[in-house]
């Protein structure tokens, strides 16, 4: 026996099942189905059972009706037989042997008391009175009977079976018998079955002739017994009756009553059908039900479920609320999710296309925008694309911290979007802004000079006043690209060109940017690997120390020798190396080198070493100079570290930190290129240094300009009263000596005297040096 | 339907009539087929050596009476020729009749007063009735042999003085189912003493 859901899974098909509604509606047809069919059987059952119950009892009552009137007729026909059998006349007529008038009697007996058969039966086994024949066999067998006492019973005589009885006449013994028999054929007994309440089809039949399985009963007794006959249900009661002959041929022979049970059921099948046909309406009904109850209940979750997927295809999909239940409820969390999804993802969205800093767009955003732009965009009507980059903004956000950084970028961008009206301002990150310029009203030059002006104005932020700048730089549209990146990549070099060319100005790119940016890609890369290639090398210029008269120091420069481009200027990769970072390890190894070849020369004579801004900012630099000076074993007085002014314009207080500390070491500290920059006498004041060098410009003035040798000697005089040496850069000529001389530098470095060599002649300079000395002395 | 309004003369005188034999005797012992005594049973003896020449006479009185509603006594023997009286003793008339073949006779409604008689002249049972009241039943035994004689209640008839041999013995008894309600045997009979021998019937009704 299969599971119920196993058999229905057999039954439907499972796509049919997929609906919610029809699942409940199947699962409440069945169960009602099921229920129906229980009470049709039941009641099937109860009204069999009951209607065997109501026949077997009639028939029991029928079966004793039967008794009691066969023992009636009986009775009759022996009261009229004992009449008869005690009639003077006739027994007088029987003693004689007068036969007319004995059967004359019987006849007028047989009228009176409506009898069909009556004879008389001499005690010699005579009969007379019956008008058949009997054969010889019958009236010996009938004068046993009678002679064995036989009184009444079942007898057939002739065709028919008769109720026959026997009066004996006595005159006064015994002299023979008297018999009336009526005959029980089916006419008579349905005559008396028409007493019962059923039509019970009473018949006599001999037991041999009975069925199998159908007990002999007695009469009145509640035992019918059911009996198939060609398919119908028959309750059947067989009921002994006596024979007259008890040797009869004929054997026993029983009284059967049946009564079909089947047609008694037939008179319920109105009942049952109409059962059925209720039940019908039932399951019609509970199917309806239950299917308008289930779509009622689904209808909510199918529109839950459209709008889901309307969701998840990124509508915002709201299911409209129709009840209050617990469905109605989920109906409102699912919009207010679906609400706060939407809410969510505008956020995203407005994250992903805008910085979440200063709100402005990203460059994501941007790069769609130009697209759309780049469509206005003709030769002759060009539009205009801006770079922003704030200047020392670096130096913002590490002094005063990244909140007030932040706090600046915000500054600024309110003063962007004041200044750029309609323009579309986006943050590319970091301080880097872009502007695409949509503004007839205003030249791209008028735009980039009011964002130069209104950025150098003074910020106040977080109550620091902070002066910065920008450089922009500009990329035309179409002429400089017609593609977002192009025009971004070439603003971006203009930009660069702009921060190269001294900051706080704005250029517009040109073609030769693009080449120069390869150009020093390509340097960037192999500036990587001269290091590594031993492709560096550092030459020394002499300084001439003009009171000792001899060499005094030599200052290393650094020379790449590159295997292709030859000996590339400093001029051109100190800047590469420090925009990338090379400079550090070239700067450490710079400062080994010279330490070390240093440490070969005569106790007098010191060496000079360049230290870049971003080298000197690096905090490794004390390190390096501490392991360098053990490592060769120099003296740390006969190291001298040039550093630029402008150290001290990005922080002040952390480069002078930097410099006691290397000056608490013994090292000494020369201020290169004195004189160009942001030149402050208070730096003079602020740090001890050992030198002063004077800036090659004002040496090669001095032959041209008066005023030039009035700076010399103003510089000189302020040396010496600060106690701090001088040395003059780029002296290419005598004249030129002669002026710093009187002007009282102490120290000349230059053509003139020597031009920078290679470690490996500086000690034939140095004996040169001293053999000229030992001559002139 | 005969009416005897006086008795037979020769009656008493067979009464009175002694018995002259002095062979030997029969002694039956009537059981039924249950084994019990059989009273009333009337056994009739015929010597093969012939009867005596002489009237047979019987020493009980030859008289069928009626008292009480039923024959007294139930079974009567008598000689053939004899005339038997049927005196009324009751108070309640009777209509006594006979349908059996050795005599057919009705005596019809009397009383007291008067005392039918009849003559019953040949051999064999006959069966005595009462028209009015059912149940009477009686029994005239006409045998034509001095050796006759009923059982009592114990069954046992006992016949004396006849002569030896070959005996034809016949038992009668009203309700024997035999034909003609007798039962007959051949007995050898002793030139003296007693041939004692149990004789079984079969009843009807019982």
């Amino acid at each position: 026996m299969a599971r119920p859901s196993a058999l229905f899974r057999a039954l439907i098909p499972r796509r049919w099942l997929s609906s919610l509604s029809r699942k409940i509606t199947l699962f409440y047809g069945a169960l009602t189905v099921i229920t129906i069919v229980l009470i049709v059987m039941g009641m099937r059952y109860g009204i069999a059972s009951y209607a065997e119950a109501t026949i077997n009892q009639e028939m029991a009552s029928g079966s004793a009706v039967f008794e009691r009137m066969a023992a009636m007729r009986y009775d009759q026909m022996q009261q009229a037989g004992r009449v008869l059998s005690h009639d003077f006349g006739f027994r007088t007529a029987l003693a004689t042997g007068d036969a007319p008038t004995i059967i004359s009697a019987l006849d007028s007996l047989k009228q009176r008391q409506g009898i069909e058969q009556a004879m008389v039966v001499g005690l010699d086994g005579s009969i007379v009175g019956y008008a058949g024949h009997l054969n010889k066999d019958f009236r010996d067998d009938l004068w046993k009977a009678l002679d064995g006492g036989a009184q009444k019973g079942v007898v057939q005589l002739g065709s028919k079976t008769y109720a026959a009885v026997a009066e004996p006449i006595e005159a006064p013994t015994l002299i023979g018998w008297v018999i009336f028999a009526n005959p029980v054929g089916s006419d008579e007994l349905t005559d008396i079955a028409r007493l019962t309440a059923l039509d019970m089809k009473p018949r006599i039949m001999r037991v041999a002739d009975l069925g199998h399985g159908i007990p002999v009963t007695k009469a009145g007794s509640n035992s019918a017994a059911l009996r198939n006959v060609d398919g119908e249900q028959m309750l059947v009661q067989a009921i002994p009756v006596t024979n007259f002959l008890p040797n009869s041929h004929m054997g026993p022979r029983v009284l059967v009553l049946e009564y079909s049970l089947s047609k008694a059921m037939n008179g319920y099948m109105p009942l049952i059908w109409l059962v059925v046909g209720l039940g019908v309406v039932g399951v019609a009904l509970a199917v309806a039900g239950s299917w308008y109850l289930a779509r009622r209940l689904t209808r909510p979750i199918t529109a839950l479920n459209q709008a889901a997927q309307r969701m998840s295809m990124g509508e915002h999909a709201h299911v409209t609320i129709e009840t209050g239940d617990e469905l109605g409820r989920l109906a409102t969390s699912f919009n207010r999710m679906v609400d706060d999804i939407a809410e969510r993802e505008r956020q995203i969205t407005h994250l992903a296309f805008h910085d979440a800093l200063t709100g402005l767009p990203n460059r994501t955003l941007l790069r769609q925008h130009m697209a759309l732009w780049l469509a206005h965009a003709t030769p002759a009507k060009q539009r205009a694309l801006m770079c922003l980059d704030l200047d020392n903004f670096k130096s913002v956000n590490d002094t005063l911290g990244h909140p007030t950084g932040d706090a600046l970028l915000c500054e600024v961008t309110s003063r962007l979007i004041a200044t750029c009206g309609d323009s579309f301002v986006a943050r590319l990150g970091g301080d880097e802004f872009a502007v695409v310029m949509d503004d007839d009203l205003r030249s791209p030059t008028a735009l980039a000079r009011d964002i130069l002006a209104a950025i150098s104005q003074p910020f106040l932020v977080n109550g620091h006043r902070i002066v910065i700048g920008t450089s922009v730089g500009l990329a035309m549209a179409p002429t400089d690209g017609d593609t977002p990146m192009d025009l971004l990549k070439n603003a971006d070099l203009a930009l660069y060109r702009a921060k190269s060319d001294g900051k706080a100005g704005y250029r517009y790119f040109e073609t030769g940017m693009d080449a120069e940016a390869q150009e020093r890609r390509l340097m960037e890369i192999d500036l990587h690997d001269a290091l590594a290639r031993s492709e560096l090398e550092l030459h020394f210029q002499p300084l001439f120390g003009l009171s000792q008269n001899r060499v005094t120091a030599f200052e290393a420069l650094l020379r790449w020798n590159h295997p292709m481009r030859g000996s590339v200027s400093p001029v051109n990769f100190i800047p590469v190396a420090e925009e990338t970072g090379l400079i550090i390890p070239i700067g450490e190894w710079v400062i080994r080198e010279a330490c070390r070849i240093a440490a070969s020369w005569p106790e007098d004579i010191r060496v000079a070493v360049n230290v870049s801004p971003v080298q000197f900012r690096s905090n490794s630099l004390n390190t390096i100079v501490l392991q360098a000076l053990a490592a060769s074993g120099l003296e740390p007085g006969r190291l001298e570290l040039e550093i630029t002014e402008s150290l001290f314009i990005d922080n002040v207080e952390g480069t002078l930190a930097s410099l006691h500390s290397l000056k608490a070491m013994g090292v000494r500290v020369a201020l290169d290129d004195f004189g160009t920059g942001y030149s402050s006498l208070s730096y003079l004041r602020a740090f001890p240094f050992d030198k002063i060098k004077i800036d090659r410009s004002f040496i090669v003035d001095l032959l041209s300009h008066d005023g030039a040798t009035a700076i010399i000697k103003s510089i000189t005089s302020l040396a010496e009263a600060l106690g701090i040496e001088t040395t003059a850069e780029g002296v290419e000529n005598v004249d030129q000596l002669d002026i710093l001389r009187d002007q009282g530098c102490s120290h000349i470095q230059g053509y003139y005297f020597s031009r920078p060599m290679p470690a490996s002649e500086i000690g034939r300079l140095l004996k040169l040096n001293t053999e000229n000395r030992q001559n002139a002395a | 339907m005969l009416r005897f309004l006086t008795p037979l003369p020769g009656f008493a005188v067979m009464l009175l009539t002694p018995s002259l034999a002095i062979a030997g005797d029969l002694e039956l012992h009537v059981v039924d087929q249950m084994g019990k005594p059989v009273a009333d049973a009337v056994v009739t003896v015929k010597p093969a050596a012939g009867l005596p020449n002489r009237p047979i006479t019987f020493p009980w009185p030859l008289t069928m009476v009626q008292q009480n509603i039923a024959f007294n006594p139930h079974v009567l023997i008598v000689p053939v020729g004899a005339t038997v009286p049927f005196p009324n003793k009751d108070n309640v008339r009777h209509h006594i009749y006979s349908y059996s073949k050795p005599a057919r006779f009705n005596m019809k409604l009397y009383g007291q007063s008067e005392v039918p008689t009849y003559t019953f002249r040949t051999a064999g049972a006959v069966a005595l009735g009462c028209n009015i009241h059912d149940r009477m039943s009686g029994f005239i035994k006409v045998v034509d042999t001095p050796y006759a004689a009923k059982s009592g209640h114990d069954g046992t008839v006992r016949i004396s003085g006849m002569p030896g041999g070959n005996a034809t013995v016949t038992i009668w008894h009203p309700m024997a189912r035999t034909p003609d309600n007798e039962m007959v045997m051949q007995v050898a009979l002793g030139a003296s003493g007693v041939v004692s021998k149990p004789v079984s019937l079969t009843l009807r009704g019982m």
